[in-house]
């Protein structure tokens, strides 16, 4: 397949403002919260404030006095509602060990937020007052928050699993060669580590509500949730609702960054509570709730090692995980790991890889996706102890890695850990990232700081980074035990009107999906992107489709519609051709009609044979009416989006503080559909790779209770700390599919993280500061300062 | 726990008819722009039976000037917003610098400076510019009005001289000529309480610095020893800025450990004290810096 650029003229590349927005930012788009159905009961979780207990007792009597209480259950009263557990879609070994994990725990709690009763009540209010007094007796148990202490067993927090340890998995296609590459090497490296947990801080929190339609057994679901169709199925075998009597609608979803691609307990509760109660149930969570009841991400201590010859070229990789499941497993928690591990070796050609990764639970809140999964942690390790090889080399930062990119002549690459990388030109992003960056007078003025002895001292930080997205192709995912494919579905339509309907299997959330495909789908038929509509995250009206995360979207979902529009045309090529008593292969279709070749004069536009089709009235022989095609889109491979940041901050080494002066982000996700859209993904994504370098962490004390439940304590950054980013673009299309694209949602997270540590680290380096764990907090920052120095941390 | 939710709110015309009802039900909350009030009731950490609302005492509001003293009197429902008009700035410039670091824009325009006083929290951003001010707050109550100095106002971390049936009437500031400077660290630019902050008002006419620190002790403390060297270090017939030699001699960084050693802070999730009382002395030396360079 050759990749398609897009037409001069064309539709493709516009820079188009989202359809989306209008309706978003009146605030006429409906979310959960916004949807008031009469009778409906609002349900209130009660949540343990201990982080390991045994339950002696549940008593929801005394909510039932407070006026407004309809129900309150325990979870012992709601044991015979589930057909089976909450469900993980990824059990990455056959041996992984998975606790039962059931809606509300009925005998132990496992972190501070498990639910252990539900009220129900008229309002909101008498819900959470209901919530308040339900009592509960806990046991007490010392808690396991600390990963080396997990595995250690010393407590072992599921019983039946004799065991803190889920699983080990590796990735060692030859480890007599990667050993003796270190018994070989001029130079060796380690890096050590840690990815603090992360709150994925969605603006919207997460929400559900069950409509049931008691005498027919249906039930209409709306969730904010970005896995419409995964969500239906999983809610069937848990809550054994028959998969045709479950609609899931996931109506305006204010983002999810991985936090709602999961089967929440709530979702069941709902449900099951619908088919108990024969109402309406209703179910907001609060910002405080989310937590802890939503899942976190990251959470993983990295051991990174390279070996490398006189020249710093890399000869192998090894690389040690432990990573943090949380109290459970949820939907891909354990999968997540597996994202990064074939990603240590980054954008560098390396002969020879190991990986393995040990998970352990602890009684935190469980971890899962979160924007970039596992590849943000892969490509923070290499891209940092790549920075100890350049200095035990001798070079500077982008020689080491020029020294190393995989060239641009030998895509497809085949890699070391088992990829096929399917296109890239690393050097070139590179060298427009450092021009852009304005390289040399910083350089010169960080020089200058240094040699005055500035408070202020200046640092730069590059991060070359490549991940894998668009999950996925369906055999590989299944040679990964996960237990789904990866195909993505879409149907075409040409109404009566020529006005264009599109179904699509993806379910956006703010990534603009009305507005891209709209644009392939107006490029390919000649018709303007608002004669097209786009219907979707609606499981009556999309019934095939596997939803949004893995920056998948567009080179599956996206494709898909490509593929879908191409076929349409076919059909209705063979109607015009009909129509026009001509032979198909003189027709062509341009500019919205077909047209005879070298007789313009006969031609028959899109929209007449939309009509044509429609009446039926004088078709080929044989060929049914309507002019409506599907397709069901099963990637070859993923796509490989790569690029280069430079990250200039100033560090005031008298208070710590790290402030970003300026970055420089050149990322190439093959061609773009909509610009300003990309643009966007990757502000977005910058921003949340920055928040882990410098501001948030979820933090637990050694009991197990979180200490970060609002935004005044977990530092999601604002406009204020961050400058206007400059960003810029390379174009190498993907050739795994016929729209040359590759995903954007995820790659500023992947590659800013390092950018940014790497710069502090460059700005202290004359103190001999090379490492810097995330956040970099002032405080952090000024202790190293201080221990650099020799002096103690005053008054300590 | 009673279910009883019911709760009685008053919006009172006048002064009069609020200190009257506060005597009356003296166990009554005041709410005023409601910042720190309705965060407390929304965690369910205070359930009031009664609520008196200030938002119609027009004799709260606003600033005027003291013709008489020449005093600037600062009601006690000005709002951080209103800190920050010109006309007000320039005569305040720290207690601008301080609004400026509250919240948000909507918290800004909600919160006011009587509340800031009433609430008393360690890390209230004004406390420490109106205690280097010198300034003085009028309570107002049935019984009739006294003005208490702020440094005896603010009693304790959340503790203040009010009693249940006073309100905050007013802030009254002695108008000489200064230079002042606020500055303060938190954990991130808005919607942050501040891990320590530090006021430096450079007084023309009493010849004399006054520096307060805040979120580094229970109240807001004033660094003595560091203020008496400020006072030498500075050339006062130059109109108190800095003596030439007062970098080369280390006076400066003296000053800085003296603010540090003044401090009183604690370890919490936001900081340790061990970078408070560093980082409070950094404040302090950078904003006599800026005041008197």
């Amino acid at each position: 397949m050759t990749a398609t650029q897009a037409a001069p003229g064309g539709v493709l590349g516009q820079r188009l403002l989202r359809k989306e927005d209008p309706a978003l930012l009146t605030g006429e788009a409906q979310f959960v919260a916004d949807l008031n159905v009469p009778g409906a009961l609002h349900a209130v979780i009660v949540r343990s404030p201990v982080a390991h207990a045994r339950i002696l007792s549940v008593d929801v009597s005394p909510a039932m006095s407070v006026p407004g209480v309809v129900a309150a259950f325990t979870g012992k009263d709601l044991e015979g509602e589930w057909a089976g557990p909450l469900p993980c879609a990824w059990p990455v070994t056959p041996d992984m060990k998975s606790p039962a994990h059931l809606p509300l725990a009925t005998d132990k709690v496992c972190y501070a937020g498990d639910g252990v009763a539900v009220v129900l009540a008229t309002s909101e209010y008498a819900a959470r007052d209901g919530g308040d007094a339900v009592a509960v007796e806990y046991d007490p148990l010392p808690a396991v928050v600390d990963l080396d202490d997990a595995r250690s067993d010393r407590v072992v927090i599921h019983d039946e699993l004799g065991t803190n340890t889920s699983y080990v998995w590796e990735l060692t296609p030859d480890q007599a060669a990667v050993d003796a590459a270190f018994a070989d090497a001029a130079h060796t490296v380690h890096g050590h580590y840690v990815q603090q947990r992360l709150i994925p801080s969605a603006i919207e929190p997460r929400g559900v509500l069950v409509i049931p339609q008691p005498f027919n057994g249906e039930y209409t679901l709306y969730s904010a949730t970005q896995i419409p169709h995964i969500l239906k199925v999983m809610l069937a075998l848990t809550v054994g609702v028959p998969e045709t009597a479950i609609r899931v609608i996931a109506p305006a979803v204010g983002g999810g960054f991985g936090s709602k691609l999961n089967v929440y307990a709530e979702e069941a509760l709902a449900l099951a509570l619908a088919r108990k109660m024969r109402r309406p149930i209703r179910w907001i969570e609060t910002r405080s709730e989310a937590t802890q009841a939503t899942i976190q991400g990251r959470g993983q201590i990295q051991d990174i090692e390279l070996a490398a010859d006189a020249e710093g070229r890399i000869t192998a990789v090894r690389v040690k995980l432990l990573a943090d499941m949380g109290a459970y497993l949820q939907l891909v928690t354990p999968g997540v790991p597996l994202l990064g591990a074939f990603l240590y070796s980054g954008v560098y050609d390396v002969p020879v890889y190991s990986f393995s990764c040990t998970s352990v639970f602890t009684n935190m809140t469980p971890t899962d996706a979160y924007r970039g999964a596992g590849r943000p942690e892969a490509t923070y390790a290499i891209e940092r102890v790549i920075e100890d090889l350049a200095r035990a080399v001798g070079v500077d930062s982008a020689e080491i890695r020029r020294r190393n990119f995989i060239k641009a002549e030998q895509f497809p690459y085949s890699s070391a850990a088992g990829l096929v990388y399917d296109s890239g030109a690393y050097e070139q992003a590179l060298d427009r990232a450092l021009e852009l960056s304005g390289m040399d007078g910083l350089r010169a003025e960080q020089a200058r700081r240094r040699e005055s002895g500035d408070r202020v001292q200046l640092g730069i930080g590059i991060s070359s980074y490549m991940e894998m997205c668009g999950l996925a192709p369906s055999r590989v995912l299944a040679s990964l035990n996960y237990t789904a494919g990866g195909w993505e579905a879409a149907t075409v339509r040409l109404l009566p009107t020529g006005k264009v309907q599109v179904v699509t299997g993806t379910s956006p959330h703010g990534q603009g999906h009305e507005t891209s495909w709209s644009m392939i789908v107006a490029d390919r038929l000649g018709v303007g992107p608002e004669d097209v509509e786009v219907l979707h995250s609606d499981t009556a009206i999309a019934p095939y489709g596997l939803d949004t995360y893995g920056s998948r979207s567009l080179s599956v979902g996206g494709v898909a519609v490509a593929i879908a529009t191409d076929r349409v045309i076919a059909k209705a090529k063979a109607i015009a051709a009909h129509q026009l008593e001509i032979a198909e292969e003189d027709l062509e279709f341009r500019d919205g009609a077909f047209t005879a070749k070298g007789t313009p004069e006969r031609s028959m536009p899109l929209g007449a044979v939309a009509f044509e089709a429609f009446t039926a009235h004088n078709l080929p022989d044989g060929l049914e009416p309507n002019l409506e095609a599907s397709s069901h889109f099963d990637p070859p491979n993923f796509t490989f989006p790569f690029g280069t940041h430079v990250c200039v901050v100033e560090v005031d080494t008298e208070t710590g503080l790290v402030s970003l002066r300026s970055y420089t982000a050149v990322d190439d996700c093959g061609v773009q559909v909509n610009p300003l859209i990309v643009e966007g993904q990757v502000h977005g994504g910058i921003t949340q790779g920055v928040a882990q370098a410098l501001f948030e962490e979820a933090v637990y004390d050694e009991d197990g209770n979180p200490k970060t439940t609002t935004l005044m304590d977990y530092l999601v950054p604002a406009a204020s700390e961050l400058p206007s980013y400059v960003t810029d673009s390379t174009v190498t299309p993907s050739p795994t599919n016929l729209l040359g694209v590759k995903g954007i949602g995820e790659a500023g997270t992947i590659g800013s993280a390092p950018a940014v540590i790497n710069a502090i680290c460059d700005a202290l380096a004359p103190l001999g500061i090379h490492d810097m764990a995330m956040p970099a907090t002032p405080e952090r920052v000024w202790r190293s300062i201080s221990e650099a120095r020799g002096e103690e941390a005053k008054g300590s | 726990m009673s279910y009883d939710c019911a709760v009685s709110v008053r919006v009172p015309d006048s002064l009069e008819e609020l200190v009257t009802g506060l005597a009356a039900d003296p166990g009554c909350e005041l709410l005023a722009g409601g910042t720190d009030l309705m965060v407390e009731i929304n965690f369910g950490r205070r359930r009031p039976a009664s609520i008196m609302s200030l938002s119609r005492v027009t004799e709260l509001k606003g600033w005027s000037e003291d013709a008489a003293t020449g005093e600037l009197v600062l009601g006690g429902a000005l709002t951080y917003t209103e800190m920050l008009q010109p006309d007000l700035a320039g005569r305040l410039p720290a207690l601008a610098q301080a609004a400026r670091t509250v919240g948000s824009p909507q918290i800004r325009n909600a919160g006011t400076l009587g509340g800031n006083l009433a609430t008393a929290s360690p890390a209230g951003d004004t406390l420490p510019v109106l205690v280097a001010l010198d300034a003085v707050v009028v309570v107002e109550s049935a019984d009739g009005r006294r003005e208490v100095p702020v440094g005896d106002f603010v009693t304790g971390a959340k503790r203040t001289a009010l009693r249940p049936h006073d309100v905050v009437h007013s802030v009254r500031v002695p108008t000489r000529r200064t230079r002042q400077e606020f500055l303060k660290v938190g954990t991130r630019n808005a919607m942050v309480i501040a891990v320590c902050s530090a006021a430096v008002v450079v007084d023309l006419d009493s010849c004399s610095v006054r520096v307060a620190l805040g979120s580094v002790g229970p109240v807001p403390l004033r660094a003595h020893e560091a203020e008496e060297l400020a006072g030498e270090v500075l050339d006062w017939d130059a109109g108190g800025v800095l003596a030439g030699d007062a970098h080369r001699d280390g006076a400066l960084e003296r000053f800085a450990g003296l603010v540090s050693a003044a401090s009183r802070p604690i370890d919490d999730h936001r900081s340790t004290a061990a970078y408070r009382r560093h980082a409070v002395g950094v404040c302090a030396r950078r904003a006599l810096e800026r005041v008197a360079a």
